[in-house]
């Protein structure tokens, strides 16, 4: 045996592998930024988005030709997966410039860890929603850290074909609204299509049905100043219409799946739908000959003198600059640009969701009904918007407790409680 | 030698005395035989239903679950197939898991030639290093390997795959074919040798070829784990186009659950593979499954 | 073999299994004695993310449900596997004819991955559009048209039952394995003494089939405490309905990657090691156990 050949032949070996390995390997290099153009600033945007894409490319498009010296990447990444992929990617070495970031509590971890920079006094929010603008700012030291994109609120959804056919009309007292259920159930159509499976839509149904209720605004304030808490006798009635209201859900509702409730509505074998206005475009596409309306849900007995229906509503899909951008001043205009009336109507226009910049008009007829609802009596989608600055989060906490509410488990005061226990561990009021 | 106790005690019970069957009568007679049929409609039902239902249209499926596949509708399948990506995951996870399965099966074929001729004690040593990793949950692991990646440019990077999956099958391959080199006669080697081939020369032309059965069990066998594998490409992978099928399904699930029978295609694209492979390679299958039980 | 050569023909395994498996294995444990920030690592911190998991929200409530869910899932799978699994082995064997193609059959499920396992039979037990719940009904079993997947109380065992259903496959050809090594011999002679069947299996066959009991056990105990893809395809990364499918390795899950918290490495990490050392000691003690229990029956 000589000695050299073996070290030839392994050498050989681990080339013939690695060279294997390159051709099957992908090519990475193409978008991994840094474009040939000299002089040409990348910009990255990251989101989590993915439906979105064609219509950012199309808006960053119409900037790119106003800023001759820039070109914006847009990269969307898997909503469920972003909060992972967005942490790491800030602290790591391939982040973005300007990050799509979450609202309220769930950015503040964002904020803490110093990744983002502040922009008060280099971007100008005045005349803006202030339970919008309360979405993007650091709970600690309320500097503003982000441009929120998008008005989100929550909406009841209803089918005009079914109802027509049934003689029924949007209820604007909640007897009429009892009627309506009944009468449908009869006709053997789910009233209300609710997916109790996925406990994360219930505090949205929740709120659909019960805000009217508990009081919207003034029970925020109350709660906030220590007034009242999630034990007050109207809150627990509002958490009670859901377990009233289950006869008219699907049945074994606690076993249905969210996109089970979505498909009963677009099957048109349930008459009412209650979700987000991040709804509307999956429900048209779905079935694009219902016709949809949308309608608020009237107060229930029991609920404070005057109490009017609402739209709750919260804002999402803010845009913030990295610290780490190699290119601070190209970000920040971009941000600012994100600001504008420009900018916000191509929101509306291309991405078809309301735009956070006031004074912005929806083409889509029920999205500008939905706006204008909330402009008109709107209120803040209460345990988004303050209960999600700690662990448990509000909507956790309500979305786990109305489940076992549904399953028999507990009852509407049980769920409360709990909920109020729950956020007390963090929540200090009157702070 | 094996790092798990019943892999040792199997060699010592099995085998040995299996075809010598006696005039004894199968236990539990007619009963037993329907028993045992009844169980495989239990094992074999929920694909059927899997497969037929993805035949169907959705507005099918939707009205009445328990309906027949007729007419027959692969429509379900255009739309998993490129509105849903399946295209690219399928893409994906073949090359994934084929680099994967080439690259442990080639260096692991190498080291346990050298693990079972080398007469040094330092192949012992080593060879009870790799087999440790039979043992190691690898999983748990993620949050090093996330970072390391991270220093190397592989997050979001296919081959970062290949690499991490031919490592984790080192060594259950060693495992296998370290027993098989064992049991092949040194003479042929000798006799190569003398005939003037070098080592590498012997490995390749003589070995080789002999442990054929067993590398074929090997790759066979790893093929499954690797094409299943959800949670680090969950964690490694960014982008959509660089999906393997597993991640690539929990998104086109969490963006088309309305539409249920492409979801059922999409399923059945991600297991078609590996029930031709089965039917293929039933025997490296089961050879795998029972590796160390039966020497 | 030369020891030179054989090193080169060991070491881009080596390499390989160093730099992917071992390095990021053993630096794993020392994450979790750090402090972090992000990912900027701090100072020393000892035992305090240990003593975080036990003392601190979520983890306080979340650890031990979830290491419950494992254990049951373990226990669950175990008694299903080795009733069933040998049941199965024992009345394939000496059935020459039909034992390949069963086995065959009872193997496939194995085969499709855990996560179109989970879709599946979240698709079929769906209570709306389910195929399951409507048979029930068809067939006037109404009553036990439940939301198996909606109620914590049947969601886990759910979870259990299919598991045990995909896997079944493995024990019956494990144990149909060693159940043709056992030596006819032996039964035979104790027929002769007057033994019954029932107590020839009880004296002479179960005996002998420990040591495989052994490794279908401690294969399903680090598959129970690893388990992540099926839970994950069923409930989700939050174990839903209320937290009823939680395990260890989706609460890993959630705070390494998903919980943007700023000490993320060190938690999660802690919570890695002690799941390293349950699985590895789990796993060490059964061998050992299983070392003299041969030593016995190999006298």
């Amino acid at each position: 045996m000589t000695r050299r050949t073996p070290w030839k032949y392994v050498a050989l070996a681990a080339l013939g592998s690695a060279v294997a390995l390159s051709a099957c390997a992908p090519s990475s290099g193409g978008d991994s930024g840094g474009g040939g153009d000299k002089g040409k600033t990348t910009l990255t945007v990251w989101s989590w988005r993915v439906e979105d894409e064609a219509a950012y490319n199309k808006i960053f498009d119409v900037y790119e030709k106003s800023h001759k010296d820039v070109t914006v990447d847009f990269k969307p990444f898997k909503s469920t997966e972003y909060n992972k992929i967005l942490a790491t990617g800030l602290s790591g070495s391939d982040g973005p410039d300007v990050p799509q970031v979450r609202s309220y509590g769930q950015v503040q971890a964002t904020i803490a860890s110093g990744a983002l920079v502040p922009l008060d006094g280099k971007v100008d929010l005045t005349g803006w929603d202030e339970n919008v603008l309360a979405s993007a700012k650091g709970k600690e030291d309320g500097k503003l850290y982000s441009v929120p994109l998008a008005q989100q609120a929550t909406v009841m959804y209803y089918n005009k074909g079914l109802f027509e056919k049934n003689g029924l009309k949007a209820p604007t007292t909640w007897d009429e609204f009892m009627a309506a259920n009944k009468k449908l159930k009869d006709a053997g159509v789910v009233p209300i299509a609710v997916g109790a499976k996925d406990d994360w839509t219930l505090p949205i149904v929740h709120e659909i049905i019960g805000a009217a209720t508990f009081g919207g605004t003034d029970f925020q304030k109350a709660v906030q100043s220590g007034d009242k808490s999630f034990t007050d006798p109207q809150w627990v009635a509002s958490v009670k219409l859901l377990k009233d209201l289950e006869p008219y859900m699907p049945k074994s509702v606690a076993g249905v799946a969210s996109t089970d409730a979505q498909t009963l509505f677009s099957a048109e074998k349930a008459a009412m739908y209650p979700g987000g206005s991040f709804d509307l475009a999956v429900l048209q596409k779905a079935n694009p000959k219902m016709q949809i309306g949308v309608f608020e849900v009237p107060p229930a007995a029991g609920a404070p003198s005057g109490a009017q229906p609402t739209t709750a509503g919260w804002a999402d899909g803010n845009f913030a600059v990295s610290k780490k951008s190699k290119h601070q001043e190209q970000a920040l205009e971009l941000v600012k640009w994100m600001s504008t009336k420009e900018f916000g109507q191509m929101v509306a226009d291309e991405v078809k969701q309301i735009s956070a910049v006031p004074g912005v008009e929806n083409k889509d007829e029920i999205l500008q009904q939905i706006a204008d609802n909330y402009e008109k009596h709107g209120s803040p989608y209460l345990l988004l918007t303050d209960f999600r600055y700690g662990t448990p989060t509000g909507t956790d906490l309500l979305g786990k407790g109305i489940q076992e509410m549904l399953l028999g488990k507990k009852d509407a005061a049980a769920v409360s409680k709990d909920l109020d226990t729950g956020v007390k561990t963090w929540f200090k009021p009157g702070a | 030698m094996s790092a798990l106790p019943g892999l040792r005690a199997g060699a010592l019970t099995a085998g040995r005395r299996s075809r010598a069957r006696s005039s004894q009568k199968p236990v539990g007679g007619v009963t037993a035989s329907l028993l045992l049929w009844g169980y495989a409609a239990v094992a074999l039902v929920p694909l059927l239903l899997m497969v037929a239902s993805s035949f169907r249209s959705n507005a099918d499926l939707i009205s009445d679950p328990l309906g027949a596949p007729w007419p027959l509708s692969v429509a379900s399948y255009k739309e998993a197939w490129t509105v849903g990506n399946f295209a690219t995951y399928f893409a994906n996870s073949l090359l994934v898991t084929c680099g994967a399965v080439a690259l442990s099966t080639v260096v692991a074929t190498m080291a346990a030639y050298a693990l079972a001729r080398g007469r040094s004690r330092i192949f012992r040593w080593l060879e009870a290093l790799f087999l440790s990793g039979l043992m190691l949950p690898i999983h748990l692991a993620i949050l090093p390997i996330f970072y390391l990646f991270d220093g190397m440019g592989l997050i979001d990077s296919r081959l970062g795959l290949v690499l991490m999956y031919g490592a984790s099958g080192v060594p259950f391959s060693i495992f296998v074919l370290t027993t098989f080199f064992r049991q092949l006669p040194v003479e042929l080697e000798e006799a190569a040798q003398l005939d003037g081939a070098s080592t590498w020369q012997t490995f390749v032309r003589i070995m080789v070829p002999l442990v054929r059965p067993a590398v074929a069990t090997v790759a066979v066998f790893r093929f499954v784990p690797i094409w299943n594998d959800f949670l680090f490409p969950l964690v490694l992978l960014r982008r959509e186009e660089k999906y393997t099928l597993p991640v690539g399904l929990t998104t086109f699930f969490g963006e088309n659950a309305t539409n249920y029978s492409a979801v059922f295609a999409g399923l059945v694209i991600t297991t078609v593979p590996l029930i031709l492979l089965f039917l293929l390679a039933t025997k490296q299958i089961v050879a795998g499954l029972t590796a160390g039980m039966t020497k | 073999m030369r020891r030179r050569s054989g090193l080169l023909f060991v070491a881009p395994a080596l390499i390989l299994f160093g730099v992917f498996v071992l390095y990021p294995m053993v630096t794993a444990f020392s994450y979790a004695f750090y402090h972090w920030q992000g990912t900027t690592r701090g100072g020393f911190a000892g035992f305090e993310h240990f003593t975080t998991l036990f003392t601190r929200a979520p983890f306080k409530t979340d650890m031990p449900r979830a290491l419950l869910h494992n254990v049951l899932f373990f226990l669950g799978t175990m008694a299903f596997q080795n009733t069933i699994g040998l049941t199965v082995a024992l009345m394939l064997h000496r059935r020459a004819r039909t034992r390949r193609m069963l086995q065959t059959l009872y193997a496939m499920p194995y085969l499709v991955s855990p996560i179109v396992i989970g879709y599946l039979w979240t698709l079929l037990l769906s209570p709306t559009f389910g195929p399951v719940n409507q048979l029930l009904t068809k067939i006037g079993l109404e009553s036990w048209a439940l939301p198996w997947l909606g109620d914590p109380d049947t969601a886990l065992w759910v979870v259990i039952l299919v598991s045990v259903w995909q896997w079944i496959g493995f024990p019956v050809l494990l144990y149909g394995a060693a159940l043709g090594g056992v030596p006819e011999e032996l039964n035979e002679a104790a027929r002769v003494d007057g033994a019954s069947h029932r107590q020839a299996f009880f004296r002479i066959t179960l005996p002998l089939l420990v040591p495989a009991i052994g490794t279908v056990s401690v294969l399903t105990f680090i598959f129970a405490m690893e388990a992540f893809a099926l839970p994950y395809a069923f409930g989700g990364s939050t174990g839903n309905p209320a937290g009823a499918t939680d395990f260890i390795s989706l609460l890993f899950y959630r705070t390494a990657f998903d919980s943007g918290a700023a000490n993320a490495i060190g938690t999660s990490s802690a919570m890695a090691t002690l799941l390293f050392i349950i699985i590895f000691g789990g796993a060490l003690a059964a061998t050992a156990v299983l070392r003299r229990h041969e030593r016995r029956i190999t006298g």
